[in-house]
């Protein structure tokens, strides 16, 4: 070949950008936003040509990669590990079946989890009923299911009793305790307080109903925590209340749950540095709840059983977003916004995140400030404000990293259908896992009375 | 009331087959009927073998030594020697009942002289008893000898007419050849008989009780025939055949009985026997002043010294191997000894665990390139790799960097901290400090001659003292970065010697679940090697729950197929704290064997139309802990599962060649990647080998819930059996 029939250039917009002539800021001029061209070897263009644009992919090997991971950090220090699935981070079944492969239970916060823990397999022994929102219908068949019902209230526990005293099995629960773990919020809306004594008054009554099985302890002490010492306290507090049942009622508990929280690599919106450089590692949240456990006078070292309930670090790397950008313009203010084809309907986390956008293929070194909007009609769908980004044009790809989780379970029918979501499994074939809404998704669920039905 | 009769029963039953070390049913039939061959002399014989055995409850001796006629056979020899010699009178019955209760206490007084040198009595007592007996009744003149059989024909007549006398003619002229006849007069001899007959009759005995006896028997003799050729003499010289029979016991003894039968034991039976020839020959002659035959006490006393020889050995022989259990039969001693052997010689005795908790991975083994070596070369290093094979995570320049460091490291076995260095500091990445090559150390002393030793701990991080006990499991401190450790990791050994320092040994770990490249196996013991993912076995509560055999536990079936409707299990221990589960219904015994996460059943006796015996079958080896689809492989002892007919052959040649075999398969649920569910189901198959041949004989699925055993089904020959697990 040679120069004359050589591929021109591409066209590039041109810019303006203010040329600071003193010292460089403390990172340097330039933020560089590699492009992510596919995914474990899959063309993402490809992909958004087969299922469609916007696209949900998730990645088996990542899944599998993470929890295994987690799990080496909490295996390799202490001797009885489980994690339980928490279904409200990614109920898609395709995503729990995968986590249920890897030996992880179901923990789920709500009668339609439960069924869907139970259509996924899922023994009724091995699911975790935690939350406060559980019908007298859910308890009764989670007492029947001898599932771990994770008391959150007095009312619930008062249910659970007067279901006892009917049914023919003995109702396996555990309470969800509250506490002071120095970080703030303290969550003190589920559960039973541990400061205030109210624990001790719930685990009372439960060992003064001889019709319970008092089997574990629980606490969820907040999400998204990004120090480890707050596990440590809530662990020793657990600790503390095991070891007094075990003081005052000679009763062994089989298992703590510490609940999950741990944050993954993402950025929350206001942090100053990347959340892929602040984020604790599994090993870290592992090291400070075993050794705490460790160290603990457990008798005959009959260690419990730790139960985890992360959700958010374990999914939440392995979900991506590729979409199309439908537009671009220049606002009033004379700043540049890119119009994409996903909004906060799709991704409900770009309330809380700073996303991490990137570019399908490489366009051009230079980036402008820019501030990036969904397709809705609607003046909140802001998906990142003010992001140095390199200019896109319509047409062009984009995809967000880091949304595996929530944002399936949170996202909205709002506007418009909800796309496809595919999984890339193993041997990177492709797999639809979730088939986009239609007008007949709508025309299945709603009922139009005959007097509307006829025209006129 | 039912099984004490029974216990009697047996006692009384085994007094008669234990003459030959037996306690084959059929073989004390025969024996018994043997004896009876002179009415007047059986009789006298049962007489003594009652008394010993009323006597013996009465003071209160071990029921399963009276049960097994370890006590009645010497007193039934007594009897059946004076029942020979005397006519029938009160005094005799009276001296007979006085010479088997004598002749307990002597059995008793020398178990507890002799046993204190793990040696049996043998036919000590009956030798010694008559002996005092033959002394003594010189001096009672109210007895008088017997005339018995010295008119064969007249007292053939009287019994059984011209018929029998025409019988005993013919048999009489049926030529055989001498050595043959001289055979069969020794085995006779034993019950003081002395017609070919009761000698036929007593070798076909042995031919069902022990087809590896019988042919000992053979060796033994002929093996004595030769010595006396030999030497110019001829063993079927009246007043040698009535000796014949100590080579035969010898032969049984030593080739078979108390020495697990193979090739060396036969060739010790030809060395042996000419030495009872020569105590034969000896003790006779001195004996022969006071007017007393030798009996068996060439026999007695050759074997004693002989087993009494073989226990000073200080090396462990391959061959001429003792019994673990004694189970009263040539063949059944061999064939599980060869199968505890397969299933337990690697074993250890104090198993050793993983000493850390989860996945770790071996990056130096036995022999390894860099540090094990000579002295130290059974030892292991242990590191944690994720899925990419690293063992660490951003660039490996800092300890933290490495994934197992700060990990818990704890002890392999229950102990007591021997030695601690504690304060050698933590090296850079890299670096090595070889003036304390084996940085921070704990040594654990497990037994006098077992210790093993965790190196390159993290400074300060362990927090016991010399002196403490410490368990399983129990924290010792966290891997580190010290000593001759360029990176963090364990470096774990087993020594003899309590020093830091002390050489190696090659020692294996027990039940740990290893993936070698990408298959996952359940190791019971072994040497992990280079590159092998380690991990502790996860035990499954159901499957626990299910096979944990403890004390006290019962189980009771209803049968559809087989046996009782309704069978009832209890586990006990006996007084050689065996575990063994009990079916009374049946009367049938189960042997366990519990390891760390295992159990394996050893034994089974009773009935073989029993549940209890299909469940020995079904679950002869059962881990704990599974992963979808593991298979568990093991190999019985032929004996359990062929049938006696079908060994007639393998029984001959067994110590020699086994072309028969037994081979168990269990296999876990494949999961399909579902959790671990809360009913699972196991198949084992048993399955019978011949020349190669493969044949499954029996299918049996174990399905298992919360609760436990759920229920039982069995596919076999006898059709198709189901046990419900009634709870």
């Amino acid at each position: 070949m040679d120069a004359n029939t050589s591929k021109r250039l591409a066209f590039e917009r041109p810019v303006i950008k203010k040329i600071n002539a003193g010292m460089p800021a403390k990172f340097g001029h330039q933020v560089r936003h590699e492009p992510i061209s596919n995914i474990n070897g899959v063309s993402i263009p490809s992909l958004l040509k087969d299922y469609g644009s916007p696209l949900f992919v998730f990645s088996e090997k990542k899944i599998r990669q993470t929890y295994q991971n987690a799990y080496r950090a909490f295996s390799t220090r202490y001797p009885k590990v489980l994690f339980a699935w928490s279904y409200k981070t990614n109920y898609l079944d395709s995503i729990c079946r995968i986590f249920h492969q890897e030996g992880a239970w179901a923990e789920v916060v709500s009668g339609f989890e439960y069924e869907k823990a139970l259509n996924n397999g899922v023994p009724g022994d091995q699911i975790i009923f935690n939350g406060p929102d559980k019908s007298i219908a859910d308890l009764q068949r989670a007492v029947e299911n001898q599932s771990l019902i994770h008391i959150d209230h007095f009312d619930e526990l008062y249910d659970i009793i007067e279901i006892s005293e009917t049914s023919t099995k003995r109702p396996k629960v555990a309470i969800r305790v509250n506490m002071d773990t120095g970080i703030y919020p303290a969550w003190d809306r589920f559960g039973f307080n541990y400061e205030n004594g109210e624990a001790w008054e719930a685990l009372n009554r439960i060992m003064h109903a001889k019709q319970l099985e008092l089997v574990g302890l629980h606490t969820h002490i907040g999400t998204y925590i990004m120090s480890t010492e707050p596990y440590k306290v809530a662990t020793t507090k657990l600790t503390e209340l095991t070891l007094g049942l075990l003081e005052k009622f000679d009763h062994s508990i089989q298992y703590i749950d510490i609940g999950g929280g741990f944050a993954s690599k993402n950025t929350l919106k206001g942090g100053y540095y990347p959340g892929t450089d602040t984020t604790p590692e599994f090993e870290e949240y592992a090291d400070a709840i075993s050794s705490v456990l460790l160290k603990a006078k457990f008798r005959n070292n009959n260690l419990p059983l730790l139960i985890l309930e992360t959700g958010r670090a374990l999914i939440d790397d392995a979900g991506y977003l590729a979409g199309t950008v439908l537009a671009t313009k220049r606002l009033a203010s004379g700043q540049r916004a890119t119009i994409l084809d996903a909004g906060v309907n799709l991704m409900f986390t770009s309330f809380w995140y700073d996303h991490d956008i990137r570019p399908v293929s490489k366009v051009t070194d230079q980036t402008e400030e820019t501030i990036f909007f969904g397709p809705l009609c609607m003046n909140i769908d802001v998906i990142r404000k003010n992001m140095m980004f390199p200019l896109l044009k319509k047409g062009d790809h984009y995809v967000v990293q880091r949304v595996g989780a929530y944002n399936n379970t949170q996202w909205l029918q709002f506007i418009t259908y909800r796309p496809n979501v595919i999984l890339i499994d193993k041997k990177d074939e492709v797999h639809l896992i979730r088939n986009k809404e239609t007008l007949d998704t709508f025309k299945s669920m709603e009922v139009v009375p005959e007097f509307l039905k006829s025209k006129g | 009331m039912g099984t004490s009769t029974n216990w009697f029963y047996q006692g009384v039953l085994n007094s008669y087959s234990q003459i030959f070390f037996s306690d084959n049913r059929g073989f004390s039939y025969i024996l018994f009927v043997v004896s009876f061959l002179d009415v007047m002399a059986g009789l006298l014989g049962l007489l003594s073998v009652l008394v010993t055995t009323i006597t013996a409850y009465g003071v209160g001796l071990s029921h399963h030594s009276i049960q097994k006629g370890y006590y009645g056979f010497n007193s039934l020899l007594v009897g059946l020697g004076i029942g020979m010699y005397y006519s029938p009178s009160l005094q005799l019955l009276f001296l007979v009942i006085i010479a088997a209760i004598f002749t307990l206490f002597l059995s008793v007084a020398l178990e507890g002289v002799i046993g204190k040198y793990y040696l049996p009595h043998l036919s000590l007592p009956f030798v010694f008893g008559l002996w005092m007996l033959m002394l003594s009744t010189r001096e009672f003149y109210a007895l008088s000898l017997h005339e018995r059989w010295i008119f064969t024909l007249n007292d053939l007549y009287v019994i059984g007419g011209p018929y029998l006398v025409n019988i005993y003619q013919w048999w009489n002229e049926i030529s055989i050849p001498v050595s043959v006849r001289a055979y069969f007069l020794s085995l006779g001899a034993i019950l003081f008989q002395t017609s070919v007959f009761s000698g036929v009759l007593i070798a076909i005995g042995l031919l069902v009780y022990s087809r590896i006896a019988f042919t000992l028997s053979i060796l033994g003799f002929y093996g004595a025939w030769f010595f006396y050729l030999l030497i110019g003499a001829e063993l079927s010289a009246v007043g040698y055949s009535y000796v014949g029979f100590n080579y035969i016991l010898t032969a049984i003894a030593v080739g078979g009985f108390f020495i697990i039968p193979g090739l060396a034991s036969y060739f010790w039976v030809l060395l042996v026997v000419p030495m009872v020839a020569i105590v034969a020959i000896s003790l006779s002659s001195v004996l022969y002043i006071v007017q007393l035959p030798v009996y068996a006490l060439p026999f007695n006393v050759v074997v004693l010294i002989f087993l009494y020889v073989l226990q000073f050995r200080v090396r462990n022989t391959e061959s001429m191997s003792t019994y673990f259990v004694q189970r009263n039969s040539p063949e059944r001693n061999f064939y599980a000894y060869i199968s505890y052997k397969q299933r337990f010689a690697e074993h250890s005795e104090i198993p050793l665990s993983l000493p850390f908790f989860g996945e770790w991975v071996v990056t130096q083994g036995h022999n390894g390139e860099y540090t094990h070596k000579s002295d130290w070369k059974h030892a292991w290093d242990f590191e944690i790799a994720d899925n990419d094979g690293l063992t660490y995570k951003n660039k490996g320049d800092y300890p933290e960097d490495y994934y197992c460091y700060n990990k818990s490291i704890i002890a392999p076995a229950d102990g007591v901290i021997e030695d601690i260095v504690n304060d050698i500091p933590e090296n850079i990445i890299g670096t090595r400090n070889l003036e304390h090559n084996w940085g921070n150390t704990v040594v654990i002393k497990h037994s006098d001659t077992l210790y093993t030793k965790l190196c390159h701990l993290k400074k300060d991080s362990i927090k016991l003292k010399i002196g403490d006990k410490v368990r399983q499991g129990e924290i010792l401190g966290l891997c580190g970065n010290s000593g001759n450790s360029p990176v963090p990791h364990l470096h774990f050994q087993v020594q003899t010697t309590p020093f830091i320092g002390s050489k190696t040994i090659s020692y294996p770990l027990s039940t740990y679940r290893r993936q070698r490249g990408n298959q996952l196996e359940l190791i019971e013991v072994g040497i992990p090697e280079k590159g092998d993912k380690v991990s502790d076995i996860q035990v499954n509560d159901i499957i626990k729950k299910g096979f944990l055999l403890v004390p006290g536990r019962v189980f009771e079936f209803k049968v559809n197929g087989l046996g009782p409707d309704h069978v009832r299990w209890e586990v006990k221990v006996d007084s050689a704290l065996n575990t063994y589960i009990e079916c009374e219904t049946t009367d049938s015994k189960v042997f366990v064997e519990t390891g760390s996460a295992i159990i394996y059943l050893v034994h089974f006796e009773g009935d073989r139309n029993s549940l209890l015996y299909h469940f020995y079958l079904s679950s002869y080896k059962v881990c704990f802990g599974f992963d979808s689809g593991q298979i568990l492989h093991d190999e019985f002892p032929v004996n359990q599962v062929f049938t006696q007919a079908n060994l007639l052959l393998q029984d001959f040649i067994a110590p020699f060649y086994l072309f028969k075999k037994a081979t168990f398969k269990l296999k876990y649920p494949e999961l399909n990647g579902k959790i671990s569910p809360n009913e699972l189901v196991l198949n084992s198959e048993i399955c019978a080998h011949s020349f190669g041949r493969e044949k499954p004989v029996i299918h049996a699925t174990t399905t298992l819930d919360i609760h436990g055993i759920k229920s039982i089904e069995i596919e076999s020959s006898i059709g198709r059996v189901t046990a419900i697990c009634e709870r």
